[in-house]
């Protein structure tokens, strides 16, 4: 099967300033891809430039094996749903149906107003009278509706509160479990996708710094502790990718792609949580992009 | 796309058609009053068969008229402005604004065909808002407009026949486009309406004197050519030169007129008319009423000094060619316009 999303030394960039920057990804089908990295840090511009809304400045990107946005037939497989969850507030909840019942040819007009009826939205509601939950529900259902073979989700739930989170991502997955769909969902929370993703990309002011199954990301990274050293002091093939020191002890988060070699220190496995702010906080001290060496080694 | 289209555009049409029955009673109301009152004066004209009560009754119709005349033109000229205003700027900035255009650029429809169908439809609908008003207008003034004569008229080209459509169409992508650049609909509306005016200036004044060959005829004076004079300005120094407003003929546009010449072609100080001036400020003051122009005397007084006056204009017979380029122009530049928001949209988030 073609690989979801795939792209080689991916750049955009606004005027001078670089929202992505030499992006190299290969994402296998059948998965739903968290994309997590601080706000600002290229997270939109990647999502926004696998459905078309953007055009690379550099590199190339293809998604489902076709150039983004290409055409009628690529648009119809990916859908995608943007940050704040925009709708037409003049237009009512069903009117939206009817927008992607007129607009899809794959609309699948008994899912969403399956899911409208779950939800309990009023068909004949204003969409600008929905809360933000309702609003973002909605997006979705439209979104999913056009029954997309890769579903884009641009923070969505960033501005909801806990309960609708949770609601929404249940939905959500309710949504592509029965059809295959994949999903790459992105947030700035490490802690709102890991209950739903199996594969992570973690991306930081502009660079992916780590992408991989999420088990077998867990499974290569460890936090090791041990007498104070300095990193080039521990064996080769363990990358360092966070280094602490008090006087006589040394704490280091280290990957290695094979499994862990014994050594004299008390290794334990990280949670994904722990897993990712290591990188965001170590974002500047490791300008190398993880992930080519990730490729290597597989 | 098309029921898109209608939906989001249903207020607006419907808003637009209710204002237009309003204008369209009051027209065919006042019009046909209008229209009573004109052929009453002319019956009454014909039965006392006197030149001067038959101008009298006119030309108090036409000042009865004049108020209604200059609002209804106005009426006219800025119903295009606001089709660009709020129809044509928020169509593409209202969506960058709300981010809805994420929404609807995923679907599964190009943004090419959502620019082709929102354009086309929403210009047609500009297209037959502006024509309808004109056509209105246009019937309502026409007796006024035969009364005046004068076609030329800022106003009265520019609120009659077909150029209304074009500036409509055109207002209508300029707002789109100023939308699109824009991404804001506020900015974007105020943009709209004062590039819309400073290209309606230009054209009027600038464009549309220039964009046909203007005939120029030489006036001879003397009685007869003075007799229809409406002006004769002699300058306060005694060297500034003389300046007549001679009639061009019926219909036409006097584009620009010489001061007095003598057979030389040299412009007459007003020193060589002091003479004549004075024999006609000696028979006291001059009335202009109704059709009476009393500067006669003065030609025959002016006729031995051999002056005359050269004056250029466009016949009547090019009013509808000047209205067909005039529209063809602005739908020129409408298309533009439209073929760089094709190109602009494509690269657009």
């Amino acid at each position: 099967m073609t690989a979801i999303l795939e792209a080689h030394a991916l750049g955009m960039q606004y005027g001078r300033r670089r929202a992505l920057t030499d992006c190299t990804l290969n994402i296998p089908p059948g998965h739903v891809v968290g994309l997590v990295g601080p706000n600002g840090a290229g997270k939109s511009t990647l999502l926004k430039l696998a459905c078309g809304l953007l055009t690379p400045t550099s590199g190339s990107i293809t998604v489902l094996g076709e150039t983004p946005g290409s055409g009628r037939e690529q648009l119809a497989r990916v859908g995608f749903l943007a940050q704040d969850a925009p709708v037409y507030p003049h237009l009512s909840v069903a009117d939206h149906l009817r927008l992607g019942a007129h607009l899809n040819p794959r609309w699948d007009q008994g899912f969403a107003e399956q899911r409208v009826a779950q939800l309990g939205l009023d068909p004949a509601q204003k969409a600008g009278k929905l809360s933000g939950g309702q609003r973002a529900q909605l997006a979705l259902t439209v979104a999913a509706g056009k029954r997309p073979e890769l579903l884009l989700l641009d923070e969505p739930v960033a501005s909801l509160d806990p309960l609708a989170r949770r609601e929404f991502l249940k939905h959500l997955m309710e949504s592509v479990a029965d059809n295959d769909t994949s999903v790459i969902l992105s947030s700035h929370l490490i802690s709102d996708l890991e209950r739903v993703c199996d594969y992570l990309i973690v991306l930081v002011s502009s660079r992916v710094r780590l992408a991989g199954e999420a088990d077998e990301v867990t499974a290569a990274h460890h936090r090791i502790v041990c007498t104070r050293r300095e990193p080039d002091a521990l064996p080769a093939g363990l990358h360092v990718i966070s280094a602490e020191h008090t006087d006589r002890q040394s704490t280091f988060v280290v990957r290695s792609d094979t499994p862990l070699p014994a050594g004299d220190w008390a290794a334990e496995p990280l949670g994904m949580e722990d897993l990712v702010l290591t990188y965001m906080e170590n974002a500047e001290a490791s300008p190398r992009p993880v992930t080519r060496d990730a490729e290597v080694a597989r | 796309m098309i029921w898109l289209t209608w939906r989001q555009f249903r207020t607006q049409t419907l808003l637009a058609a209710a204002l237009l029955a309003a204008a369209a009673v009051y027209l065919l109301i006042t019009g046909t009053q209008l229209r009573h009152s004109y052929s009453a004066d002319l019956l009454s004209c014909q039965t006392q068969s006197s030149q001067y009560t038959c101008a009298g009754l006119l030309n108090g119709l036409q000042t009865q008229y004049n108020g209604p005349l200059d609002l209804l033109e106005l009426l006219v000229m800025a119903t295009p402005a606001l089709v660009g205003i709020f129809w044509g700027a928020p169509l593409i900035a209202a969506e960058l604004e709300r981010g809805t255009h994420y929404m609807v650029w995923n679907q599964s429809v190009t943004r090419g065909r959502w620019l082709a169908v929102k354009l086309a439809a929403i210009a047609l609908a500009s297209i037959v808002t502006a024509g309808v008003i004109s056509l209105l207008m246009t019937w309502w003034a026409s007796p006024l407009d035969t009364m005046s004569g004068n076609r030329f008229g800022t106003q009265a080209f520019n609120a009659r026949n077909v150029v209304p459509l074009g500036y409509a169409v055109f207002a209508f992508v300029l707002g789109v486009t100023l939308g699109l650049v824009i991404r804001r609909t506020l900015p974007a509306m105020a943009a709209t309406l004062a590039v819309f005016i400073a290209v309606q200036f230009l054209v009027t004044i600038v464009v549309r004197p220039n964009v046909m060959p203007s005939t120029t005829i030489t006036m001879p004076i003397n009685q007869t050519t003075m007799s229809q004079a409406a002006r004769f300005d002699r300058s306060q120094a005694v060297t500034g030169p003389v300046t007549i407003d001679l009639p061009t003929p019926a219909g036409s546009w006097g584009l620009s007129e010489s001061p007095a010449l003598n057979s030389a072609g040299q412009p007459i100080p007003t020193s060589e008319v002091l003479t004549c001036w004075n024999q006609m400020i000696s028979r006291g003051p001059l009335v202009i009423k109704g059709g009476n122009k009393p500067f006669g005397p003065l030609g025959a007084c002016l006729a031995p000094l051999n002056l005359h006056v050269d004056v250029s204009y466009l016949p009547a017979d090019r009013y509808w060619p000047l209205q067909w380029i005039e529209t063809a122009l602005y739908v020129a530049l409408a298309a533009l316009l439209a073929a760089f928001c094709f190109r602009r949209i494509r690269r657009s988030s």
